[in-house]
């Protein structure tokens, strides 16, 4: 099975469950958790059931293309329902099935693996499902984002694709895995994890970026004064990228991240807060 | 009647499961017997998706006799024997026939009253009511929410079954509702099926491929292994901590053996195993005490038959192995010497400053360590690697597994080729971890260690944070322990304050705290550390009292002090010499300081007992100095004689106050010298309990 095709499976599998099928988040994000269609429908007490795939930037994780299983961009798929099932964690292990993992044969497990966001104010509780020693989805009740306290509670389940398919495709370097029948991921992605990297690590103008960061972070509370929250969360998010660009120049003292994760996470909360309020719950 | 009751939920991490089923143990026996029904035993049992417990207990509560006093006799019947109005009264009060009520007497008199039998509850009824406060009640070391459900526990709870005697016993906790029925192992026979005894349920589970006994689990993972390793004469690299969490991890143990490529063997040993162990759970090999390029891993399967799990672990072990190189390649890259600049961008702690300036203060602390241990010719060394220990902080491995730091350095100092006594001292400045965990073998690293530990201490206590019983962030009892345990074991003479003293000067001007108030916490900290650790050790409760209340400025004296009062309190002379030592201080509580006139003794047995004092204070002093307490113990027992006489001839509240006072002030110089020893006060013995009772 290719990676394109495990992601039209999913999508279907998902689908079926239920779930809206969203595209795409178009900004930098370092996880699918970050984007509007996880973490405004989370707020609130209203249903909510979501798929999608999720490009995920994480500048510090390139190694220039060399690494077979580390990138500075990798790809989730992001299952989010709420209120959670009671039968949410059989119907994850029928998803896997439904990939065509014959899981009598193998070996899954659900480690205790608490999953924490402190930049967007966001943790819950669960498990890296691990299935023959490797760790293929994060498996989470969230318990906040936001700085709020979430109820009901929703599900969150985040496929890592790339492992996923070296998994489905007994393959031990990711540059190798088909992105389709004729496109392999090498093709598709090489260039890119070559050029960012260098950009990431070694070119991008710390002075710039902390003018960029600067600008994002008062036009963000600029928007929550006038209570345009998603372009203000937009901000928020682009803040975050800035942030881990300035982290991967090692630009960014100790003291210094715990200021600016602060910073981020106190408009994001000031969001989160002023959506719950219009929502008639704090 | 049989009991069982399973909280079936999804994965619990082990450490919950142990404290969920001992809370529940605890819980239901309580409600038990305060409602008086007989338990005749209970078990419980568990796996990372049940909590389970297994009881016998009788069918329902005793029945109780009640006896309800009303007025007295006098007053509730009137001279012809008819009740009066009071006694009506009290018996309609009591929804009783006037004709039940009987005479009783009492230590006040004579009064009527009732006897009524309540009958009691059945159990069935007492574990309805009172079972879904229990399980609501269990907390754990974070708890979280699932679904629509307003209740919090360890993991979400997906079904509850429970029989009382072969029946349901029907309760509900919000949705979930309790009913006969349970399932087996989630991916190898996970439907449900009904149960109707706990035979059916062990039978059952059985079946589905659920071992529910811990220790059952245990001992297959282990005789697999054993099965695995025999043939290759090779060892498992014992790892209990790993081990009990796997027998919680997984309901049905498969063990499989599964190797990696050779080359990686390079790698030091630290590094494979924590790149087995925290990445995949996964145990060392070892062959006469070497690792071999193999490892062991425990699977929740039914077997491995196609090798699928055993080929997968191996792919993700690799992949993590040539991280794992990656990093130990390029930390070589960059010099440690070189990399320490990066130490002022590591914060220590947000009031106490960066690791450049710890490290600056433990060169400080190391070397005056060096000084005062008659190590001066470590000191270059020490000062050496207080410089470079902390600097793997900033290395990508250390970034990679936490778990390494110093250790970490320890390798790379010795790959850089600095002395042995430099990296060894890094490579161990960190140990011991835990209670039970081994001391730093080298002197420089038992310093470094002591250094280190100190200056954190004084640090965080300088900056206001206290320990309390719940509540030690910082780990302050983890290093209390650890700088004890190390001037125990290496009989390090050391004075406590000057210690003190230094490491808060190391810090300048950055406490909060003053001086004083830091030295104060510090004190009474650390002598709770060594009461726990003496008590831990087996000394009685009162000889470490008695022991510490010499003081223990010098810690290890401390220790030496307790011995001779743990020898002292097997010998004949104990009890006497304790009591003697008693009366003196009893005579002299609450009275100034006197001056002492040698020539005011007029009575022979004070003078006596003065020469003799003479003679043992000047002895006695010089052992105590030299730290020989138990010789100076006998020479102090030598007052025995001489103070009996003197209690029994002279009389020290004399009507001559010059000679009153002399005597005392005799009496206060033999205190202050006992004093020196022990605080004898503290100490019970059994002629002081008879003499009090008396």
């Amino acid at each position: 099975m290719s990676l394109q095709n495990l992601i039209l499976s999913l999508q279907k599998y998902w689908s079926d469950q239920g779930c809206y099928l969203a595209e795409s988040y178009d900004l930098e994000v370092g996880a699918g958790t970050m984007t509007p269609d996880t973490f405004f429908r989370v707020l609130d007490r209203r249903p909510w059931r979501v798929g999608y795939v999720q490009p995920s930037r994480r500048p510090n994780d390139g190694r220039f293309g060399e690494n077979p299983h580390r990138v500075q961009k990798h790809h989730q798929y992001q299952v989010i329902i709420k209120p959670s099932p009671s039968d949410i964690q059989k119907v994850y292990i029928d998803s896997l099935a439904y990939l065509g993992i014959d899981l009598a044969v193998h070996d899954l497990r659900f480690d205790e693996d608490d999953w924490e966001s402190p930049t967007i104010g966001a943790w819950g509780v669960g498990w890296q499902v691990v299935l023959d020693g490797l760790e293929i989805t994060q498996f989470t009740y969230f318990q906040q984002a936001g700085g709020v306290e979430l109820f009901p509670v929703p599900v969150e389940i985040t496929y890592g694709l790339e492992r996923l398919e070296m998994f489905l495709e007994g393959k031990d370097n990711m540059f190798d895995l088909d992105w389709s029948g004729d496109v392999s991921y090498r093709d598709l992605r090489l260039r890119e994890e070559q050029e960012f990297s260098e950009y990431n690590f070694n070119l991008a103008d710390i002075d710039r970026l902390k003018k960029s960061f600067a600008l994002a972070e008062a036009e963000a509370s600029m928007l929550i004064d006038r209570g345009l929250l998603l372009p203000a969360y937009d901000m928020c998010l682009k803040c975050s990228h800035l942030f881990n660009l300035l982290d991967a120049r090692g630009a960014v003292s100790v003291t210094e991240r715990v200021k600016t994760i602060g910073q981020i996470r106190s408009l994001v909360v000031r969001v989160a807060q002023k959506y719950c309020a219009e929502q008639g719950r704090t | 009647m049989e009991f069982l009751l399973e909280i079936n939920t999804e994965e619990m991490p082990a450490s919950h499961i142990k404290t969920g089923l001992s809370q529940l143990k605890e819980k239901i026996e309580k409600e038990l017997s305060s409602n008086r029904i007989p338990c005749h035993s209970l078990e419980t049992l568990g796996t990372c998706r049940r909590l389970v417990v297994v009881g016998d207990f009788a069918p329902g509560e005793e029945d109780r006799e009640e006896i309800i006093i009303g007025p007295p006799k006098a007053a509730a019947y009137a001279a012809d024997g008819s009740p009066t109005q009071a006694a009506i009264g009290f018996a309609r009060s009591q929804n009783a026939e006037v004709g039940r009520l009987e005479v009783m007497s009492t230590p006040r008199g004579e009064y009527v009253g009732l006897k009524k039998t309540t009958k009691g509850r059945p159990t069935h009824e007492v574990l309805a009511a009172a079972l879904p406060a229990i399980i609501t009640s269990l907390s754990f070391p974070k708890m979280m929410k699932w679904g629509e459900v307003n209740l919090r526990f360890s993991r979400p709870i997906r079904g509850i079954l429970c029989l009382w005697g072969g029946k349901v016993l029907s309760f509900s906790i919000e949705t979930i509702r309790a009913g006969g029925l349970t399932s087996g192992h989630k991916l190898h026979s996970p439907q449900s099926f009904k149960v109707g005894s706990v035979h059916e349920y062990r039978a059952g589970l059985k079946k589905n491929r659920v071992i529910l006994q811990a220790d059952e689990r245990k001992s297959i993972i282990l005789s697999q292994i054993e099965k695995r390793l025999r043939p290759l004469e090779a060892q498992l690299y014992p790892d209990e901590e790993l081990l009990d969490k796997l027998i919680y991890d997984v309901e049905y143990p498969h063990v499989f053996l599964g190797e990696f490529p050779e080359e990686f063997l390079r790698l030091p040993l630290e590094v494979l195993s924590v790149a087995m162990r925290e990445g995949q759970k996964l145990f060392s090999v070892v062959r006469e005490g070497r690792q071999v390029p193999l490892f062991l891993g425990v699977a929740d399967a039914l077997g491995d038959r196609k090798s699928l799990i055993r080929r997968g672990n191996e792919r993700v072990l690799r992949a993590r192995l040539e991280d794992a190189r990656f990093f130990w390649q390029q930390d070589l890259k960059v010099p440690l010497a070189q990399r320490a600049a990066g130490l002022g961008r590591v914060v220590f702690q947000e009031k106490l400053g960066d690791y450049a300036d710890k490290s600056g203060r433990l060169k400080q602390l190391v070397a005056y360590l060096c000084d005062k241990l008659d190590e001066k010719k470590h000191r270059k060394d020490a000062v050496q690697a207080a410089e470079l220990c902390k600097v793997d902080l900033l290395t990508d491995m250390v970034r990679e597994f936490p778990s390494l730091q110093g250790r970490m350095g320890g390798l790379y100092a010795r790959e850089e080729r600095y002395p042995s006594t430099v990296s060894q001292a890094i490579y161990e400045h960190y140990q011991p971890a835990g209670l039970d965990d081994p001391l730093p073998s080298s002197n420089v690293g038992a310093l470094l260690s002591l250094a280190d530990r100190i200056d954190s201490i004084v640090g965080v206590v300088g900056i206001g944070v206290q320990v309390t019983g719940s509540s030690d962030p910082f780990g302050l009892r983890r290093h209390a322990n650890g700088i004890c345990r190390i001037i125990l074991d290496r009989k390090l003479l050391l004075s406590f304050d000057h210690l003190l003293d230094k490491a808060i000067s190391a810090y300048g001007d950055m406490l909060e705290k003053s001086k004083q108030e830091v030295v104060e916490y510090c004190r009474a900290f650390f002598r709770q550390r060594l009461r726990f650790i003496y008590e831990q050790q087996g000394y009685r409760y009162d000889l470490v009292e008695a022991a510490l209340g010499a003081g223990m400025d010098q810690v290890y004296f401390s220790y030496l002090r307790l011995k001779a009062l743990d020898a002292l309190q097997r010998s004949p002379h104990f009890e006497p010499f304790i009591l003697m030592a008693k009366r003196v201080n009893n005579i002299l509580r609450g009275l100034p300081h006197f001056d002492l006139n040698p020539d005011l003794f007029s009575e022979e047995e004070e003078q006596e007992l003065w020469s003799s004092f003479c003679i043992i204070r000047e002895n006695g002093l010089g052992l105590m100095s030299q730290g020989e307490f138990i010789k100076a113990q006998n020479m102090l027992l030598k007052l025995a004689a001489p103070l009996s006489d003197f209690f029994g001839k002279v009389l020290v509240m004399a009507e001559d106050r010059r000679v009153r006072q002399n005597r005392l002030a005799l009496l206060q110089a033999i205190s202050e010298l006992l004093m020196g020893m022990a605080d004898f006060s503290q100490v019970v013995v059994e002629g002081e309990k008879k003499g009090k009772e008396s």
